[in-house]
């Protein structure tokens, strides 16, 4: 039981991280609270390094919560962000939901490819292909002819 | 490539900010649901090659040289925060044909070397409990406030009011005994018949109160191999029963002891029970049983339990309800009749 509430205190609040950026603040702390109440349910099948597997459920609630609703809130963004920022979340909201859950485990969750892989399911060596390919369509997305139009837009309004 | 992940980074939305007593408040929900159970032979036959390739590379790694590793001295926690559900029978209503009440509550306590706090009544609700499975409460009009059998008070149905005490002391101050202070837990004796001289220094010889403030210590910040003195100790006290192995609550399995406990003004016939971990020593649940049939509940009934949901050392400031004033007035639902 010790062992549960230092891992719950140390991972809550990635958890809850993860949760608001996939689910929306609204629902990310019942995300979070439902996702270790199945991992104390589960005590027995903890990995020493919580994290992935956490986030793993988490994951699993979060595309439950979307099943269930037919617009899901998306995480409050900020409105006076820069425009380089502005642009490259477009452009990862322009990917495919796998794409951006590859470049978000890693780029935003701090997540190592293994661990990241064992979050997906897959092998490390799959994510990294996995990874290589989300990358470069990013890079595509940022500079295709859509973005660029919608560049200069944003430049003049 | 790299710079995109960098700047991909950078547009991270921004992180929630944890409430810490939404936090605490869920764990010390959880840790109250019950756990699955482990299909250990399932396990045992699915991970069986894999523990023997993880002993291999442990055996190998343990034959290496160690590299020299820095020594970096860790910071000594603050606090040490226990967390209880308590639980227990009042007989109510009319002597003849009385009913119960069940108190039911959490206690959080963070204790350190010279302050104490503690949360009282969290969750506290008292409720109707029935004797023979009627509906004596409701029958009586669904009173808010029901006489004690054998008392002169009134107990208030409903929910409690949590409170929060705060007290400066010098040394630990054990709560069941007032009289029980000690400058460092730390210089207890881990020998099971050194602990038992030392208590009986503080509380004279009475096995029933040596027994409770071993069990009080199991539950404080001490040493596993204090702890593990202490259950010896409580195993060799006049009248103490080892109970073996024991399952309790949601499967959880522990060892117990049972010691003779004084009647209450209630109940006579009365042993506390202490059911620890065989492991860490930490207690797991601490109930009053009655040996005897009494108010029509049968012999070996609980008539009172207290369950260690959290018992840890903490290095991050008491969690406090933010609307209780600290010594504030507490609100008993024992009340004057």
């Amino acid at each position: 039981m010790e062992d549960f509430s230092a891992v719950y205190r140390e991972c809550y609040p990635r958890v809850l991280a993860y949760a608001a950026s996939h689910a929306g603040s609204r629902l990310a702390e019942d995300i979070t609270s439902e996702t270790f109440t199945i991992a104390w349910r589960k005590l027995d099948r903890m990995p020493s390094n919580a994290l992935p597997w956490l986030i793993g459920i988490a994951r699993n609630l979060v595309r439950e919560a979307r099943r269930q609703t037919t617009h899901y809130e998306l995480a409050d963004l900020p409105a006076d962000d820069a425009f380089a920022v502005i642009e490259l979340r477009a452009a990862l909201a322009s990917l495919s939901e796998s794409d951006q859950e590859v470049l978000t485990l890693i780029a935003w969750h701090g997540l190592g490819a293994a661990e990241a892989a064992q979050v997906l399911g897959c092998t490390t060596a799959t994510f990294f292909v996995r990874l290589h390919r989300a990358r470069r369509r990013l890079q595509a997305a940022l500079s295709s002819a859509n973005f660029d139009r919608a560049r200069e837009s944003w430049k003049t309004s | 490539m790299e710079d995109l992940m960098k700047d991909l980074a950078q547009a991270k939305p921004p992180t929630p900010e944890v409430d810490p007593q939404r936090m605490e408040s869920d764990l010390a929900r959880i840790i109250t649901l019950p756990r699955e159970r482990p299909a250990r032979k399932q396990f045992v036959r699915r991970f069986a090659p894999l523990v023997v390739i993880a002993a291999v590379i442990v055996l190998a790694v343990v034959l290496m040289p160690a590299p020299p590793q820095p020594v970096q001295p860790a910071a000594p926690p603050k606090w040490w925060h226990a967390l209880t559900r308590q639980w227990s029978l009042m007989i109510v209503g009319d002597p003849a044909d009385p009913y119960a009440v069940s108190f039911d509550h959490r206690t959080e306590r963070w204790v350190a070397a010279n302050q104490q706090i503690a949360v009282i009544q969290k969750d506290g609700e008292v409720t109707p409990f029935s004797l023979d499975r009627g509906t004596e409460w409701e029958a009586a009009g669904k009173p808010e406030a029901v006489p004690q059998v054998g008392g002169d008070h009134l107990v208030r149905i409903g929910p409690m009011k949590p409170a929060v005490q705060k007290t400066a002391v010098s040394g630990f101050q054990m709560s069941l005994h007032s009289n029980a202070r000690f400058d460092s837990l730390d210089s207890l004796p881990a020998d099971p018949r050194e602990l038992g001289k030392a208590l009986e220094t503080i509380i004279g010889k009475d096995a029933y109160r040596i027994g409770s403030l071993a069990m009080e210590l199991m539950s404080a910040n001490v040493r596993d191999d204090q702890r593990r003195a202490a259950f010896e100790l409580l195993k060799t006290l006049d009248g103490a029963r080892f109970l073996g192995d024991v399952t309790v609550l949601d499967e959880r399995r522990g060892t117990g002891v049972a010691i003779a406990a004084p009647s209450t003004f209630q109940f006579t016939g009365v042993e506390t029970q202490l059911v620890a971990d065989p492991e860490t020593g930490l207690p797991i649940l601490k109930r009053d049983v009655i040996t005897t049939p009494q108010h029509g509940l049968p012999a070996g009934t609980a008539i009172s339990q207290e369950q260690y949901l959290l018992l840890e050392q903490v290095d991050f400031e008491p969690i406090l309800p933010q609307d209780v004033p600290v010594n504030g007035e507490v609100e008993s639902p024992i009340i004057e009749r």
